[in-house]
């Protein structure tokens, strides 16, 4: 057993905590969805910074511009990242676009792709989701198919994450064969996001968070924009879909947010004495902090598990997954309480809290679907990881 | 970073493993609970010769130099089988307060019997306050001659009737604060003024007694470190105790899980086997769950006692989460194996249950540990950016639904959808 981390490794954590601490401006404030031109600019600044040190992608080969990094030093890059709540614009080219191409590309598609996303300069979307394929992937109706050296495109994905930033690529995924069990007749592609035939629609969420719904009307991309094989799109979705599993940044974004909370309660009087006083408050915060500590460890397993090139299954990420997503809503329902009738105030509001970052948590912690809701993790769980019957 | 035991440690667990699933069975754990000294002498001495009581000691007292992770992996196989005996008492509560506080004298006199199970000790430190603090002793030891009286009464003391000598915990001195004036002594089990009474528990295993102090003489040279200096070494030695505690849950847990998951498996109800039910499946999924976190934090506090790092934190969140953990995992058993699972000769889990409330008090139950880290918390700051301050984040209304500004980009297109 060995919790702790070689010095090499240590020195790379420190690198990244400077530069972050010395980076970032004095006012920066975490968990801020980008909320003017000038803000998403400067995210994208601090994001080809970033990709300039090759910390966005340092897993990846130098020749497509990562720095060949091990998964434990890419995790403590995420871990001291995600400290800052660092907002990539490009998150699903970064863990999802990326890697499958990473996996499953060829080589000249990993060359043309892979460099922009590691530098910081691409957008990408994921669609998979559509209104009747959410949690049952295999259902998804998006229709490819081949015409000479095309496919052509007709169908619809809806709540789709998407950036204030217009989007360069879409990861998507599209039924290319009709075949039972379903998930065996789908396939990855790219799409640039500005083919003929592509519409978007926004359907703000909550938060002022965005999400879209895009619509495919005969639209044209070549046959070189197929990921990996032909109607192997399902499983090779899932296989990259473990890149996610270890992010080591969660924890210590809500470890940062712990941090605040505790001043805040510090500094703060209710009844004539400091919230940090009381012992509710002070039994939440120290509930809270165990939580915490129980997800960091699942996941830095998890990124070992990676590390030792281990075959992994649900056992291995997926309580970290499972975790992750259960401890976020409490967290914010726990410290909203405490904040009392003050919690309801929205950002803006001169009597608001914290200015009102804990509400726009709260509210965003209501997302526990992406990646696959918690009901769906549990399937997973029950199915691979304890081995109990399926029903057919 | 390395979440594995190492091939010493694989060994001592399948040694541990092998050793108690032929001595240890069920119909032992059910004996033991009825048996009036609650433990098996010809085990304890087996043990000893395979080296369990002596495996955290030093060489130079017959010990083998173990770890605490080593402990940590012999407590879960321990708590696994049920394992009943008085190693917790001896071994880490008695014996490793005698290491770090006593004198040579005492450490080479008692250490070797202890590795040799030849003696038994039993910490006497809890009282009618049931406090696991410094504050909540009171019973008194008074100079008099070469000797000390102690009068007073210890409660919920584990393994009192079969020790040779008690621990005991006494008040020397009204400080200024509690931890100032608490002076430890070795006391003869068999001293004249000593009475026992065994307490009616939940849990027939871990045998806990009241103990009488009636003015009871404690030679001076039994005092166990410094006067009023005793509460230092014994609040290290509580939370070494603690990831015991924590470790022999884990090894409960996971048997329970197996318990659990393979009843979901072959029960069959409806035409079904039970597990294929999602809310069965849901409680198999939570205790693993539980289970499995408490393995990481306990081992991560073991692992930070081996190394001898800073370990406050990582102690109290170990024993916060696994005392409480351990509990509902056994509850979420309850629920999948129902009737099964409440009927004391059908399974195991009544016995596991029983004992989960009596490991989760043990040592310090979760508030109490969650006390012990909002202490070390309370000061956490986060880390100040020093860069220029860019004015970004006070800078105009969040965009909202109120209008499509929030999509430049999509504005630019040309064609709107029909929907």
């Amino acid at each position: 057993m060995d919790f702790g981390f070689t010095e090499e490794q240590e020195k790379l954590r420190k690198e990244v905590k400077d530069y972050f601490i010395n980076e970032l401006p004095s006012d920066y404030k975490t968990g801020v969805f980008p909320c003017s031109e000038e803000l998403v600019a400067f995210l994208r600044e601090v994001e080809s910074k970033l990709g300039k040190k090759g910390w966005i992608a340092p897993g990846w080969p130098k020749e497509y511009g990562g720095l060949n990094l091990g998964e434990i030093e890419r995790d403590i890059i995420r871990e001291e990242s995600g400290y800052w709540d660092i907002f990539w614009p490009d998150v699903i080219g970064i863990m999802m676009a990326g890697p499958a191409l990473y996996l499953f590309g060829t080589e000249e598609q990993k060359k043309r792709f892979l460099p922009a996303i590691a530098k910081g300069e691409a957008i990408w979307l994921e669609c998979f989701t559509e209104p009747n394929a959410g949690t049952d992937e295999g259902s998804m109706e998006l229709r490819a198919v081949a015409d000479g050296d095309d496919y052509v495109f007709n169908g619809q994905k809806c709540f789709i994450t998407t950036q204030p930033i217009k989007p360069d690529y879409l990861y998507t995924e599209a039924r290319t064969l009709d075949i039972e069990p379903k998930h065996r007749g789908l396939t990855l592609f790219l799409i640039p996001a500005d083919t003929p035939g592509i519409t978007y629609n926004p359907l703000p969420a909550m938060d002022n968070r965005l999400t879209s719904e895009i619509f495919f009307e005969d639209a044209r991309v070549p046959k070189e924009y197929m990921i990996g094989e032909l109607n192997r799109g399902f499983y090779h979705a899932m296989t990259t879909l473990e890149f996610e599993r270890a992010n080591t940044g969660v924890p210590a974004r809500l470890k940062h947010e712990l941090h605040e909370f505790i001043q805040f309660c510090r500094e703060t009087k209710r009844n004539g004495k400091p919230l940090i006083d009381d012992p509710y408050v002070r039994d939440t915060l120290a509930d809270i902090a165990v939580r915490i500590e129980v997800l960091r460890l699942a996941l830095w397993r998890t990124s070992w598990r990676f590390s030792e090139r281990e075959r992994l299954g649900p056992l291995d990420y997926d309580l970290g997954g499972l975790n992750g997503k259960e401890i976020v809503a409490p967290m914010y329902e726990a410290m909203m309480n405490i904040l009392g009738l003050y919690g309801q105030l929205k950002t803006g509001s001169k009597w608001a809290q914290l200015a009102g970052s804990i509400e726009r948590k709260w509210e965003v912690s209501r997302s526990t679907h992406p990646e696959g809701t918690i009901e769906a993790l549990k399937i997973v769980l029950a199915g691979r990881g304890l081995g109990l019957p399926r029903r057919r | 970073m390395d979440f594995t035991l190492s091939e010493e440690q694989e060994m001592l667990k399948k040694m541990a493993r092998d050793f108690l699933e032929s001595n240890c069975p069920e119909s032992f754990v059910r004996e033991m609970e009825r048996d009036e000294k609650g433990y098996s002498p010809d085990l304890w001495h087996k043990i000893a010769e395979l080296g369990w009581q002596g495996l955290i000691f030093p060489e130079k007292y017959g010990g083998a130099e173990g770890s605490f992770m080593d402990l940590a992996v012999l407590y879960e196989e321990m708590g696994r089988a049920m394992f009943p005996s008085p190693h917790l008492s001896t071994v880490v509560l008695g014996g490793l307060t005698i290491l770090a506080a006593g004198n040579e004298e005492q450490k080479a006199e008692l250490l070797p019997k202890i590795t040799n199970g030849d003696v038994k000790l039993s910490l006497a430190l809890t009282e009618p306050s049931a406090s696991w603090d410094a504050d909540g002793v009171a019973v008194r030891a008074t100079a008099d001659g070469d000797d000390y009286i102690i009068d007073g009464t210890k409660l919920f003391v584990h393994d009192a009737h079969i020790a040779d000598y008690l621990l005991c915990v006494t008040r020397t001195k009204n400080g200024t604060v509690p931890e100032d004036g608490i002076t430890l002594f070795l006391v003869d089990a068999k001293s004249p003024g000593i009475s026992y009474t065994m307490l009616k528990t939940i849990d027939g295993s871990n045998k806990q007694s009241e103990v009488v102090f009636n003015k009871v003489r404690v030679p001076k040279k039994n005092m166990v470190g410094n006067l009023n200096g005793g509460w230092a070494p014994l609040a290290r030695v509580l939370q070494q105790g603690a990831v015991m505690q924590c470790a022999e849950m884990v090894g409960a847990g996971q048997k329970v899980l197996e318990i659990t998951v393979d009843y979901a498996k072959t029960r069959v109800q409806f035409g079904n086997p039970i597990g294929i039910y999602q809310w069965i499946q849901d409680h198999c999924i939570y205790l693993l769950n539980y289970v499995d976190g408490s393995r990481w934090v306990t081992y991560q506090a073991a692992w930070k006692l081996s190394e001898n790092l800073p370990y406050d934190l990582e102690v109290a969140i170990a024993k916060a989460w696994t005392s409480d953990a351990y509990e509902k995992a056994c509850w979420r058993a309850h629920q999948v194996l129902a009737g099964v699972g409440f009927t004391i000769e059908r399974g195991l889990l009544p016995l596991f249950t029983t004992r989960a409330k009596v490991q989760q008090l043990y040592l310090g139950d979760s508030a109490y540990h969650r006390k012990k880290i909002a202490k070390l918390i309370e000061n956490w700051s986060p880390e100040i950016s020093k860069g220029k301050p860019r004015g970004l984040w006070e800078k105009g209304e969040p965009w909202g639904e109120k209008d499509l500004k929030i999509w430049p980009w999509v504005q630019d297109r040309k064609f709107r959808p029909k929907v």
